[in-house]
């Protein structure tokens, strides 16, 4: 029998085992194969609904769903969190004290967002990237909200999801200008990147919006440390603001159990071929998602393209037939803008973001995903997001033509 | 720290990984194919008040020397 193990349950780690389930259900049905999926939470959240969260008033709970009913018949959830991966021995085991041998591995145990790592980060400053429950004291914290300085901040880089700073900007403009409020508040976006947005195209379009709505952005700003007393932020550079509200991205590493089993790098991210989404040097595992140290968005859209490779590598290896597909880089992450417009953050490895007009139809697109998002779990939608992203993998011959010409 | 092949915000996000952890008297040595790296990394050397020491053209990637002379903690 082939074990294949999944680790993490988030989206990319549920959508691969789904993925897998629907191609291997007859080898699984015959026991051929075994499929696992090792999850640390029995509710699986929308994160980008965190944002609705903070900024909207959306119920906590509107964006969770339990995880075992996101599962195609086939994969077997284990509720129990991977204590240690252990490559030479090829296994994984659990806090709950189970070994799991496995043939292919899939690494998807995300990134984690940790405020604790910045000092007075945890005590002076919100964020909406640890969960629907953190998000809710945003909003919370606005509707007491009456005049003062708002700053959202960017602690450090790498971060989840990368429009959402900049969505929370926007977002804070429309709640204070909609509670008529917007003149006695001062919002001031603080980024360690060159310009409002990291990707030139995409901050000749943010830029000039904020100057219009007159968020105040400070660039090369990468924060040291908060002082909740005296409620000031501090960078590494040198500068300094007070705030009466701080909403800061906290700082993010890879998953514990990466760094625990001695396989990530020294941020916790494992090292994975870009393409391929191999684990380099470990034959049969793959990691995917947040989990990896490739040069690309942390977004779910990533994870979910990823996943299709991945999938479709391991059946591959699973059936020993030589098909193999390789990841091209495209990201497609959404940017609420204010007022029902939206643009998209779109490129791949050999394409850089495009500049774009921000449009309602956008804004449309990227709500309908927000309602869509647990069937995309199943797989069922693939051929309308393969005719919504266009190309997102190629046989991995080109690539080796590539290197070889 | 060898960024080549990685574009905006890779590079400059490894110079910053790189800062945190240095010391004063500490020279950064960085590796970039991306074309805006060069023009990036020296605005915020400008602005952080720490010194570009040496921007060189290497074979298909720049090479850039930066010394912290300038840091908070």
């Amino acid at each position: 029998m082939e074990h294949i193990v999944v680790v993490g349950s988030g989206d990319g780690g549920t959508f691969t085992a789904n993925l897998l389930a629907s191609e291997l259900g007859k080898e699984i049905r015959d026991g051929l194969v075994s499929l696992q999926l090792v999850g640390e939470h029995l509710e699986h959240p929308f994160q980008p609904g965190n944002l609705d969260i903070a900024f909207k008033g959306a119920a906590p709970r509107k964006y969770l769903r339990d995880e075992s009913r996101l599962l195609r018949k086939g994969v077997e959830f284990l509720h129990d969190p991977a204590a240690l991966i252990d490559f030479r021995q090829r296994m994984v085991s659990t806090k709950g004290g189970k070994i799991l041998p496995f043939d292919h591995l899939v690494i998807a145990t995300g990134a984690v967002a940790d405020p604790t790592i910045i000092p007075g980060l945890a005590q002076g400053a919100l964020n909406f990237h640890t969960g629907p429950e953190d998000s809710s004291k945003i909003w919370k914290a606005l509707q007491d909200f009456k005049e003062g300085t708002v700053v959202v901040a960017i602690a450090s880089a790498p971060h989840k999801c990368p429009p959402s700073p900049n969505e929370a900007a926007f977002m804070l403009d429309e709640f204070f200008r909609k509670k008529g409020i917007r003149e006695k508040v001062r919002i001031r976006f603080l980024t360690p990147y060159p310009r409002a947005y990291p990707a030139e195209r995409v901050s000749e379009v943010v830029a000039p919006m904020f100057d219009e709505k007159g968020i105040e952005v400070t660039t090369f700003f990468n924060v040291d440390k908060v002082d909740p007393e005296h409620k000031k932020i501090t960078s590494m550079e040198g500068e300094s603001f007070d705030y009466d509200l701080l909403i800061a991205i906290p700082p993010h590493h890879g998953a514990d159990v990466v760094v625990r089993s001695g396989i990530g790098d020294s941020d916790g991210y494992v090292p994975t071929d870009k393409g391929t989404m191999k684990v380099l040097g470990q034959p049969g595992v793959y990691a995917i998602g947040d989990a990896t140290n490739i040069p690309v968005s942390k977004s779910g859209v990533v994870a979910h393209l990823q996943s299709v490779v991945v999938a479709h590598n391991i059946v591959n290896e699973a059936r020993g037939t030589h098909d193999e597909l390789a990841y091209n880089g495209r990201i497609n992450c959404p940017m609420e803008v204010g007022a029902h417009r939206a643009i998209f953050v779109s490129a791949t490895y050999a394409s850089p973001p495009e500049d774009q007009s921000p449009s309602t139809i956008k804004y449309i697109e990227k709500r309908s995903f927000a309602m869509i998002y647990w069937r995309a779990l199943n797989g069922s939608l693939e051929r309308v997001f393969d005719m919504f992203f266009g190309p997102t993998r190629f046989p991995v011959e080109e690539l080796q033509e590539a290197k070889t010409a | 720290m060898d960024c080549r092949g990685s574009f905006c915000p890779g590079p400059i996000t490894e110079l910053f990984k790189a800062y945190r952890s240095a010391q004063l008297g500490d020279v950064i040595e960085l590796w970039a194919t991306d074309p805006a790296a060069k023009a990036d990394i020296a605005a915020w050397a400008q602005k952080s008040g720490n010194e570009l020491q040496n921007v060189s053209e290497e074979q298909g990637y720049v090479r850039i020397l930066v010394k912290v002379t300038k840091k908070r903690s």
